[in-house]
C-alpha cells in the first residue's frame, strides 16, 4: 500500500460522514447524496497530489459532488422535474436512510431551507469552515455567507424551538 | 435556545448518517475516474502468456516513418513520423525508463510509470489554474492510433508551454488467464523532477 493510499484512505476515513451529512443536507435524498459523494471522493482520490494540498479538502469534496448534481440535474430537466425539496423533508427517506438515526424533525427543518441557505449552513455548521472558506467554495461575499447562516439560523430556531418545547412538557 | 445550543444539535446529526462505502470501492471508482481524463489506448483482450510472444515478435509501425523507427525493442516502439508527430505502441510492461529517455530525446517532455502509482513529483496540468484538466488539449495532444490499438500518437506541437506528458501503464487483470494492456496519458505540470525538463 503506497503512501498516498495511505494519506487518502486517513482523510476519507476522517471526512466521510461530514460530507455525506453536508451534501444530504443540500440535496435531500441519501441515495443520491451517497453515490454523490462517492463519485466526489473518487475524483478526489484521482486527482489527490492536487486535492491533499487544498486548504479544505472535505469542501473540494462537496464542492465537488454538488457541482455533479447540479451538472446531473442539467442533462435531465428537459425530462424530470426538479422536486420541491420542501417537499422531499416530508419524505421518509430524506431522513437519512434506513441505517441513519438522524432526527427527522431536524433533517425536515434543514431541507425546508432555501437551497443557498442550506449550502452555508452545510460548510459552516457541518464541515466547520469559516466563513471566509464558505464565501471562497460558494463564490459568493463573505457578507453574502453571514447574513444567509442569519437567516437559516432564525428560521431553524422558529422551526425547531417550538418542537423541542413540546418535547419537555 | 440560543444559538450555542442549536448548533450543538444540529452538529449532533452529522455522525447519525453513515457513510458506508469501503475505501477500496472509492479507489476502484477513481481508478475509472482517471481512466475517463486519460486518452484511452486500450490494446485487446491478451493472455499473459501471449504478452511475452509479443515482446519477440515486434512488428514495426503499419505507418511510414521518416527515418525508420527511433527505437524497435521487444516491449515498445517509438518512431516519428512524416508530419512531426510519434507514435508509440506499447506491448509489454518493461523498461519505463528507457521508453521515459527516448521520448525525451524526441522533445516529449513526459514521465513513464508501468505501475498505478505515478511519479509523486508530478503534479496534474491545470492548463490555467482551474481545477480539472482540460480534456480537448489532451485530445490534441495524444490520441489514440487508428492504426493499431496498442498504439497511440504525441503531437509534441500541440504541447502547451509548461505542460509535459504523463503515460503509465497496467495490465488489467481478469478473472481466469485474460487481461488486457492498459495505456493511459495525461497533462501534467512539466519540471525537471517530473518530466526531465
Amino acid at each position: 500500500m503506497g503512501t498516498q493510499r495511505l494519506d487518502f484512505a486517513d482523510f476519507y476515513r476522517e471526512a466521510k460522514n461530514e460530507c455525506l451529512f453536508a451534501v444530504l443536507v443540500s440535496v435531500g435524498d441519501r441515495d443520491t447524496a451517497q453515490d454523490l459523494v462517492d463519485e466526489a471522493f473518487a475524483r478526489a482520490w484521482a486527482s489527490w497530489r492536487t486535492v491533499s494540498r487544498h486548504p479544505a479538502p472535505a469542501a473540494w469534496v462537496v464542492r465537488t459532488a454538488l457541482n455533479t448534481s447540479i451538472s446531473r440535474w442539467r442533462r435531465r430537466r428537459r425530462e424530470v422535474p426538479v422536486p420541491d425539496l420542501a417537499l422531499v423533508a416530508d419524505r421518509p427517506a430524506a431522513d437519512g436512510g434506513a441505517d441513519s438515526s438522524v432526527d427527522p424533525r431536524i433533517m425536515a427543518a434543514l431541507l425546508r431551507l432555501p437551497a443557498r441557505q442550506r449550502q452555508v449552513v452545510a460548510l459552516r455548521l457541518f464541515l466547520d469552515l469559516d466563513t471566509a472558506g464558505t464565501a471562497e467554495v460558494l463564490g459568493i461575499a463573505p457578507g453574502t455567507v453571514q447574513a444567509h447562516l442569519g437567516r437559516a439560523m432564525a428560521a431553524l430556531r422558529g422551526d425547531l424551538i417550538p418542537t423541542r418545547q413540546e418535547e419537555s412538557q | 435556545m440560543n444559538d450555542d445550543e442549536l448548533i450543538t444539535i444540529l452538529r449532533d446529526q452529522r455522525d447519525k448518517v453513515p457513510m458506508n462505502t469501503p475505501v477500496e470501492q472509492i479507489i476502484s471508482r477513481g481508478r475509472a475516474v482517471r481512466a475517463r481524463r486519460r486518452v484511452p489506448v486500450v490494446a485487446g483482450a491478451l493472455g499473459a502468456a501471449a504478452a511475452v510472444a509479443f515482446a519477440v515478435s515486434a512488428a514495426p509501425p503499419a505507418s511510414h516513418p521518416v527515418s525508420g523507427p527511433r527505437a524497435q525493442l521487444a516491449a515498445w516502439t517509438v518512431a516519428r513520423q512524416a508530419d512531426g508527430s510519434i507514435r508509440v505502441t506499447i506491448r509489454e510492461l518493461r523498461d519505463p525508463a528507457g521508453l521515459q529517455r527516448t521520448l525525451r530525446a524526441d522533445d516529449v517532455p513526459a514521465s513513464v510509470t508501468f505501475t498505478d502509482r505515478r511519479n509523486p513529483a508530478c503534479h496534474d496540468y491545470l492548463g490555467g489554474g482551474s481545477q480539472s484538466q482540460p480534456r480537448s488539449l489532451l485530445s490534441s495532444v495524444a490520441t489514440p492510433s487508428a492504426g493499431g490499438r496498442d498504439a497511440m500518437v504525441i503531437h509534441p506541437s500541440a504541447l502547451p508551454s509548461g505542460a509535459g506528458l504523463q503515460i503509465d501503464a497496467l495490465f488489467q487483470h481478469y478473472p481466469g488467464p485474460r487481461g488486457s494492456l492498459q495505456v493511459g496519458v495525461g497533462l501534467v505540470q512539466a519540471s525537471p523532477q517530473c518530466t526531465g525538463s
